[in-house]
């Protein structure tokens, strides 16, 4: 099945992986010790936490047999690339508008 | 980390005339974006400038006049997202006019790109939600033997 994008609130909107997000502030878990919390298919864990790796809120590493999962702080920093973004963007659009202005005052 | 966007532009002209520049259409166009606004308090209005992908941003800003005081005061929300009516980001700028000696000071203030705003919106922060969660959590981690009596 192709991987659907979903942005940040489409995967935080779900209360499962709200939940293994919360579990995951605590400590790193495996996914077998997570799926233990959840009243659901192996399958379905996983694809939960699958979408949550893809949009950058958990890394998985391998340890052992295991399958280690751990909370990432770059699904919460999509939030700070708005902002540079568009700090760059007022900084810009004001240069026109001095530009403009004092254009018209020297006219 | 900043939270918010905040610039100071220094204008000879006076509150009056700069006031236009950010309230009248077609001269917002000229140096901001295409737009359909109308100082009107409670106007929704939008802007659009091009897409931003690596943004998940379709191009279109949705705003609504929130405070108007002319030549002194303009606050709008500025809303946009990927489309299909989703909004990811949920913000305010703020517009203030002050006369100087030599003219005007412009200042802008885009607010709304505090982290934990953004928690409070995905519902982690709840705290309801959040007290119940450690309540389990608790329960689950507490051994079975000794989750009586304690």
């Amino acid at each position: 099945m192709a991987q659907q994008m979903l942005d940040v609130f489409q995967v935080i909107a779900d209360p499962s992986r709200r939940q293994m997000l919360l579990l995951l502030s605590e400590n790193s878990l495996s996914i077998n010790s997570l799926a233990g919390h959840f009243d659901m298919s192996r399958p379905a864990v996983s694809k939960h936490i699958k979408v949550l790796e893809h949009a950058g809120f958990i890394s998985i590493a391998d340890i052992g047999r295991e399958r280690h999962c751990t909370l990432q702080r770059q699904g919460f920093d999509a939030i700070q690339e708005w902002l540079s973004f568009f700090d760059k963007f007022w900084i810009s659009k004001l240069k026109n508008l001095e530009n403009l202005l004092n254009q018209k005052t020297k006219n | 980390m900043p939270t918010e966007i905040n610039h100071v532009v220094y204008f000879q002209q006076s509150p009056e005339q700069v006031w236009e520049y950010i309230t009248n259409s077609e001269l917002i166009e000229l140096w901001l974006m295409k737009n359909t606004m109308k100082p009107v308090l409670g106007y929704q209005f939008q802007f659009k400038m091009r897409p931003l992908p690596e943004l998940k941003m379709d191009g279109i800003v949705y705003c609504t006049i929130m405070e108007l005081e002319p030549f002194k005061k303009l606050t709008y929300s500025w809303k946009c997202g990927p489309g299909d009516g989703k909004l990811t980001l949920d913000s305010m700028v703020y517009w203030t006019l002050e006369p100087s000696d030599k003219g005007t000071a412009l200042h802008l203030r885009h607010t709304g790109f505090n982290e934990t705003e953004h928690l409070t919106l995905f519902g982690l922060m709840d705290k309801g939600w959040l007290q119940n969660m450690q309540k389990i959590v608790e329960f689950i981690k507490t051994p079975a033997h000794g989750a009586t009596n304690a």
